[in-house]
């Protein structure tokens, strides 16, 4: 009941919001973040809940869709979903508190967000694939709606090829597992997951689908490669990212915000829990490929970042690039499975990666997000300049985001970052050799950024700007106080995870 | 047999022929003496009543099988075709043309009767001569009262038909003479004998299908229908509705006589892959020629009434596609069809009638916001027109679909796909045929007309004549079997299918 | 209340309506609504008791007609029947909520809605062959009068052309039906006993396309669709909802249980041929829909295409195919309807214009803040999207097409994403504003078009009802699918899907 409860309730905050008198337009800002608060209250009790021995499910829920194909809506949290929920509670609210800060109040806007939430929600508990893809593709039409209406003049162009290539890779997505349907009877993904792990699915799938006159192998690899594509591009991955850049920089900063803290995350949590756990038995086939990829979308995202002077657009190849490495560690997975503890870390890596960096993305955009407000929708770099002086708070806490995200020891960008390599290197040494230099790219752009915005001349337009508010610093300050905190004591987030991950471990390298 | 037996049998007949000479003889009189002639409108309810008193007495004719010459066949057939040949002439009479259009309504109507005795004792006999002499004594009639209204129209219609008439009956009478050289008889059974005793004669075919000629020119069947457009357009609208409705029922009845009793044995086949001579074949490139003709020439009408002309030749067309089937459940079907055809058609002219009296015209803008002006016609005009196009649930609709029905039954076999493709080509043409009754009703219910027409004023025989056929087709429509039943045991019983 | 109220009443309250005074013509939608609300309840009581009594045997009725050709009043409803009842129920009710506002002869305009609907729920219920037929042709008439007299744009060449392939698709479905009645023995034209006829194999072989063609023109197959657009445009706004919405799905429902089920061997040699066409109906559907500039055609494409769905799934002859084909005729019926009512009503008669381009003028975002949402869910719904009808309709086609043709899927999968793509386009355009000017920032604010009245009851309560029908299918299609099972259970269907 906890669980449909989350599940449910920022709903029925959008269907409350939609149906409040026009008049009280003022108050629906207000009414959202008091709204977001309920589910984050909900997430953190459900932590108290005893999780079962063998799942480790805390809470699970389940309605019968069609029940003569197995299908049903059934949603379950485990640690791992546990962490992406709270990731996804934390998030929502800190759009919604800087919302009102750009002037984004309206009841459309808020009700949009709360609906988007809800279907974040579904798709981190989905337990089987038709409530995944059910609330995966139900987030479009509010993220596109958000960028279509509240983003700079080229968001409608921006909106729909966002929504379009999305679309394209959830339409390849459910194919590929609708073939499963058809081969092997269900989508449920604990009964893939058994069924992967029995090397069953091939042959399964070979079988069903004779007609086609090829292999088992061969056509589940088909499948993995469409699987692959849906997820792909939320993420994105190279060259599936071509929808990024712009839909970022047009949409307004808290929904850009809510895109790359939580949208691309959707991608990298059905990586982990889905792809990479369904197809185990063709994996290693395209693996190689697959680390190739991963490689350079953290090589070019670092680069891209490098060749922009807009800061929304450096955060968002930045956004490609961190992403990229949870991506790279899948893929390392993938590849080898030789070293238990080395699979661990690069798995436990990937998770506090998306946590930290939902979170330290949040930091960044708000920032950017003050620039653009104070600057009357200035981004460029080169428009700033020496502000330290000016603001030396705000220079101090968007310089201690910037750190995090480059992977400063001490703060939590750096733990993700560093269990990834730990574990990529002992998987597929060449691939965490290569990427290296995206890490060290990415030091230099972003201390780039940090030197032309506060250093330097202060141009004659800036004399009159002050240091942060109360308000800004006191909506800082969870950020902040997250961002150090889980990089002194990552345990809080991996302690979580630790069963999960050693159910996932059990799974993938059943012979040890 | 003797007389009385003879006077009971043509009883009907008897009341008609007495009335009509009791019209001539009032109207006679009384132009003499008053030199004013009596009003249409009486003429039209004598004629009226006579008709009703010869369907009262055909309720009381015995039904006689075996009559030794069968001259007189009040067989089943004959005693429910007699009844629709007298029910549509009843509503023909109805309706009296305008009075400018007729000088002498006595003789008019008189000549209406005769005709229609003309037609009813066609229904009734199985003898070659008799049915010959019958007809001629319709057609006669009927050349005249195509022409009485003094319009050149009129008299063109008249000559046309006439010549075309009587070009037919040399044909018909010809084929008769063959008939009889052939088979020693003069009847029916006499032929059927013969021709099952040499079902490939040439001389026999020969003469059937100069007979079908004759019969096909009185059913309006292409290519013997040029008469058609003319006489519809041009003639006195009793005598259209006379022509198009009782008129095609006795041709229909008469070629099921034929066929059915006098040459069952030489249809042969016209099923796809499965042609065998015999006059199946003919009959339907007959049906086939008729039915493309009609529709399409059909289309392109402005005048109602020469739509409806084409419209006759294209129903000729499915009425036969029945009639190739050679089988007693399609004959059956067959005539059941052709009373459906002939209510909806005498309706569709009597609305066509009233519109023209008022607006002058016949024209299908004439009809422009019927609807407004009188609900009444317009209703009825939307039954008749939906029948004739085979819309349910009206009468047309189970007519077409029965008819069709029983013509592939009674033609499929197991080895091909018997009358597949006529009856195909007849739904084919069907469809195309709602395409132009639809437009009639278009102007009816779409448009609005100018408002400056004004409203159609009707007598009681107006609002009879339509009311009592749409209450029919619908009647029809939703309990078919009310009249499909009687006439498919008649059609059995007759034709010795049992 | 049995299935057979659900005839009774648009028949009886067609008459009810004609027989009214002139006076009283204001009160004729009154009694339409009631008799659409009689219908829907007749249909939702059958649903629910056949969902609670699976076991038992199916509703029927059955009475002699006319016996010397063989032809009864025989009526049943199984769980498929009843779906597409409850479906024509609610675009009833929603159809004459949506012409609340008509004041030209409403009497006539309610008593022919009235006539359409009581044919199409005869249509679904018929099990002789003859029944079925009338029921099918009475729609005719009604659909041209509806469209002819209150239609719109080239109201009268619409009407006639729609009128007129009906009209061909029920005269290639006629012959089909008699060359069936007389192969099967000229006894009977039960349905049932057509199937069990045995038919040799070359009849089948063109007996099938001549029967499936009648029904296809009228599901809007490719290349026969071309009536679809155009009608739809043409017609009012109640006439458009039930055209796409019930008596297209006429067509789909008779090649699924007439068509096919006659004809196995013929389906089968015929099959590929359809599921191609109904690919390429697919894809032409979206592409046009992708290039118009009225609202209307957009929507009137995107039929084409939907359909295209139903004609697919017939198409593989496998279980999924044919439970996704049901799904999607109830899916479509629904959105359809409330994108056309939208359109139709909602839009049209407060801008008078269907231009995309000029309706983008009116940003109705701000002006109709209702009618934007319920478009922007309809128009999730129609692309397919999950939680709403057309996706679970949708994948049980594609599992369907996975099992027989699966090398069609990558032409299907470029279909559902063009299908989003005009979509998005078709909503945007209509009632987004075009640039930042106008975005929501001043949403609520004063703006330069001159203000709209705002939305009536009947028109919430239409958009809500059938909102609500597709979300519910959408989120918990288990009955729907439970029902529609349970019609493919029926002996119709043995031996095309239970092959053993």
């Amino acid at each position: 009941m906890l669980l449909l409860s989350i599940l449910l309730l920022p709903l029925l905050g959008a269907v409350i919001l939609t149906a409040l008198p026009n008049s009280k337009r003022q108050g629906a800002g207000r009414f959202a973040i008091a709204w977001a608060v309920i589910p984050l209250a909900f997430v953190v009790m459900m932590r108290g809940t005893r999780p079962t021995p063998e799942g480790g499910i805390l809470a699970s829920w389940s309605l019968d869709w069609i029940p003569s194909a197995n299908i049903s809506l059934s949603f379950s949290v485990d640690g791992i979903s546990w962490v992406f929920l709270l990731l996804t509670s934390l998030v929502t609210l800190f759009a919604l508190a800087i919302s009102s800060r750009f002037g984004l109040n309206s009841r459309g806007y808020c009700a949009l967000i709360l609906v988007m939430q809800s279907m974040l929600f579904g798709v981190f508990t989905a337990g089987h694939f038709i409530p995944f893809f059910l609330c995966w593709e139900m987030t479009l039409i509010p993220s596109y709606l958000l960028i279509r209406l509240w983003g700079g003049d080229g968001a409608p162009r921006a909106a729909m090829r966002f929504f379009i290539v999305t679309l394209f890779g959830g339409v390849c997505m459910l194919l590929g597992f609708l073939a499963l349907q058809v081969s092997v009877g269900t989508m449920d993904f604990a009964m893939l997951h058994e069924l992967a792990a029995n090397k069953e699915l091939a042959s399964g799938v070979g079988e069903a689908l004779k007609s086609t006159g090829y292999g088992g192998h061969y056509l589940l690899t088909i499948i993995a490669i469409c699987v692959f594509f849906g997820l792909a591009v939320k993420i994105p991955v190279f060259p599936f990212h071509a929808w990024l850049p712009d839909a970022y920089a047009e949409a307004p900063t808290p929904v850009t915000l809510l895109l790359t803290g939580l949208l691309s995350k959707m991608g990298v949590y059905g990586l982990l829990r889905i792809f990479m756990m369904i197809f185990p038995e063709v994996l290693p086939g395209f693996a190689p490929w697959l680390t190739a990829l991963a490689v350079i979308t953290v090589v070019l995202g670092a680069v891209a970042a490098l060749a922009q002077t807009d800061m929304k657009r450096i955060l968002a190849y930045s956004s490609i690039n961190h992403l990229g490495y949870c991506v790279l560690a899948v893929a390392a997975v993938a590849a080898s499975q030789a070293d238990r503890t080395a699979v661990s870390s690069s798995i436990s890596g990937v998770i506090l990666q998306a946590f930290n960096h939902g979170i330290i993305a949040s930091a960044l955009f708000f920032s950017v997000g003050i620039f653009e407000q104070r600057s009357g929708g200035l981004r460029s770099i080169d428009d700033f300049g020496g502000l330290r002086a000016k603001m030396p708070v705000f220079c101090g806490l968007m310089g201690l985001a910037l750190f995090a995200s480059l992977g400063l020891p001490g703060l939590s960008g750096f733990v993700g970052e560093f269990l990834i390599f730990n574990g990529v290197f002992g998987l597929v040494p060449w691939a965490a050799a290569v990427s290296l230099i995206g890490l060290l790219l990415t030091a230099v752009f972003l201390l780039r950024l940090l030197r032309k915005v506060f250093h330097g001349p202060l141009p004659s337009a800036l004399e009159s700007w002050t240091d942060l508010t109360t308000r800004e610093r006191l909506l800082f300050v969870p950020v902040i106080a997250l961002i150090v905190g889980l990089g002194v004591w990552p345990q809080a987030i991996l302690h979580c995870i630790n069963d999960d991950i050693l159910r996932m471990l059990n799974h993938l390298l059943p012979s040890s | 047999m003797n007389y009385i037996h003879l006077f009971y049998q043509l009883l009907p007949e008897a009341v008609l022929v007495i009335t009509a000479l009791a019209l001539l003889g009032v109207a006679v009189s009384t132009e003499s003496k008053t030199k004013k002639t009596i009003t249409c409108g009486l003429a039209s309810r004598i004629a009226a009543l006579g008709v009703l008193a010869a369907g009262v007495a055909l309720v009381f004719t015995p039904k006689c099988l075996a009559s030794g010459s069968h001259l007189i066949a009040m067989d089943a057939i004959a005693l429910i075709f007699k009844g629709g040949v007298l029910g549509l002439g009843f509503l023909a009479v109805l309706v009296p043309p305008a009075k400018k259009e007729i000088e002498h309504p006595g003789e008019y109507f008189a000549l209406m009767l005769f005709a229609l005795t003309g037609l009813t004792l066609a229904v009734g006999s199985n003898h070659l001569l008799f049915i010959f002499v019958a007809l001629e004594l319709a057609s006669l009639s009927l050349y005249l009262l195509a022409g009485f209204s003094r319009t050149p129209q009129s008299s063109e219609a008249s000559l046309k038909y006439f010549l075309f008439g009587a070009v037919s009956a040399a044909f018909m009478l010809f084929g008769l003479s063959f008939l009889y050289g052939f088979s020693q008889s003069d009847t029916l059974q006499g032929v059927a004998k013969a021709v099952a005793a040499d079902p490939t004669s040439v001389i026999g075919m020969v003469g059937l299908l100069m007979v079908v000629v004759g019969l096909g020119f009185k059913m309006a069947a292409a290519p013997f229908h040029y008469w058609a457009p003319d006489v519809y357009q041009g003639a006195p609208v009793t005598t259209v509705t006379l022509v198009a409705g009782a008129s095609k029922i006795v041709g229909v009845v008469l070629l099921v006589r034929f066929l059915m009793i006098g040459f069952p044995d030489a249809a042969g086949s016209a099923a796809w892959g499965g042609i065998t001579a015999g006059w199946s074949i003919w009959l339907a490139i007959i049906a086939a020629v008729s039915m493309v003709f009609g529709n399409l020439l059909a289309l392109a009408q402005k005048s109602v009434r020469r739509l409806l002309a084409y419209s006759a030749v294209a129903n000729s067309g499915y009425l036969m596609v029945g009639m190739c089937a050679a089988g007693g459940e399609s004959s059956a079907a067959a005539l059941f069809y052709v009373v459906v055809y002939g209510l909806a058609t005498l309706g569709a002219l009597v609305v066509t009638a009233a519109v023209e009296r008022d607006q002058g015209s016949d024209s299908q803008a004439a009809f422009a916001g019927l609807i407004h002006r009188s609900p009444l016609l317009a209703v009825c005009l939307l039954i008749f027109m939906t029948s004739l196009a085979g819309i349910p649930p009206l009468a047309g609709f189970a007519g077409k679909f029965i008819l069709f029905g029983a013509a592939m039954t009674d033609s499929i076999q197991a080895e091909n796909s018997g009358l597949a493709w006529l009856v195909g080509l007849a739904v084919v043409m069907s469809a195309v045929s709602f395409y132009y009754y639809l437009s009639v009703l278009k102007q009816a219910f779409v448009k609005d007309g100018d408002g400056s027409a004004g409203k159609e004023s009707l007598s009681l025989g107006y609002v009879l004549a339509v009311v009592i056929p749409a209450a029919a087709l619908v009647l029809l429509g939703l309990l078919p079997s009310v009249l499909l039943d009687p006439i498919k045991v008649a059609v059995l019983e007759t034709l010795g299918m049992h | 209340m049995n299935p057979a109220w659900t005839i009774i009443s648009a028949f009886a309250g067609a008459l009810l309506v004609l027989l009214l005074p002139a006076r009283m013509a204001g009160q004729s939608r009154i009694i339409a609504l009631i008799a659409s609300l009689v219908g829907a309840a007749a249909a939702a009581v059958s649903c629910l008791t056949r969902l609670n009594g699976m076991e038992s045997d199916v509703w029927s009725f059955k009475s002699d007609w006319i016996p010397s050709f063989g032809i009864q009043f025989h009526l049943a409803a199984d769980g498929l029947a009843l779906t597409l009842l409850m479906l024509t129920g609610v675009v009833a009710i929603a159809g004459v909520l949506f012409s609340w506002n008509v004041t030209k002869r409403p009497r006539a305009f309610f008593a022919y809605f009235l006539t359409i609907i009581g044919g199409v729920y005869g249509v679904f219920l018929s099990q002789d062959a003859f029944l079925l037929f009338v029921c099918y042709e009475i729609v005719i008439l009604p659909k041209y009068m509806l469209i002819a007299i209150w239609g719109s744009t080239n109201r009268e060449y619409g009407a006639m052309k729609l009128t007129m392939y009906s009209i061909g698709s029920s005269a290639l479905i006629l012959l089909g039906l008699v060359v069936a009645y007389a192969a099967a023995g000229g006894t009977s034209f039960d349905i049932a006993h057509l199937a069990a006829a045995e038919y040799s194999t070359e009849l089948q072989n063109w007996a099938f396309p001549i029967l499936f063609l009648g029904f296809a023109v009228l599901a809007g197959m490719w290349p026969f669709h071309t009536w679809a657009p155009t009608g739809h445009v043409a017609a009012p706004t109640a006439a458009s909802m039930l055209l796409a919405g019930v008596v297209m799905k006429l067509g789909a429902f008779g090649a699924l249980c007439i068509a096919i089920p006659l004809f196995p061997d013929g389906f089968a040699v015929w099959q590929p041929f359809i599921a191609g066409l109904a690919v390429v109906g697919i894809l032409y559907g979206a592409f046009t829909a992708l290039q118009q500039k009225d609202l209307k055609f957009v929507i009137g494409y995107s039929s084409v295409s939907h359909m295209g769905f139903v004609m697919l799934g017939l198409a593989t002859a496998t279980h999924w195919g044919f439970r996704g084909a049901a799904l999607q005729m109830i899916s479509h019926g629904v959105i359809a309807g409330l994108l056309f009512g939208i359109a139709g009503r909602v839009v049209y008669e407060r801008t008078h214009t269907r231009d995309l381009t000029e309706l983008g003028g009116f940003n109705l975002w701000k002006s109709l803040p209702g009618a934007a949402i319920a478009f922007t869910l309809a128009t999730a719904a129609s692309m397919g999207l999950p939680g709403f009808s057309g996706f679970v309709a949708e994948i049980s086609v594609v599992i369907g097409v996975w099992e027989s043709y699966p090398w069609l899927l990558p032409w299907v999968a470029l279909g559902i994403i063009i299908t989003g793509a005009f979509s998005l386009r078709a909503m945007y355009r209509a009632f987004f504003p075009d640039s930042k000017a106008s975005s929501a920032e001043t949403m609520g604010a004063g703006s330069s078009t001159p203000p709209l009245d705002p939305l009536t009851w009947p028109e919430i309560s239409a958009m809500a009802l059938l909102l609500i029908v597709s979300l519910s299918i959408g989120i918990y299609p288990k009955p729907w699918v439970t029902l529609i099972d349970d019609g493919l259970r029926s002996p119709l269907f043995q031996s095309i899907l239970f092959q053993p």
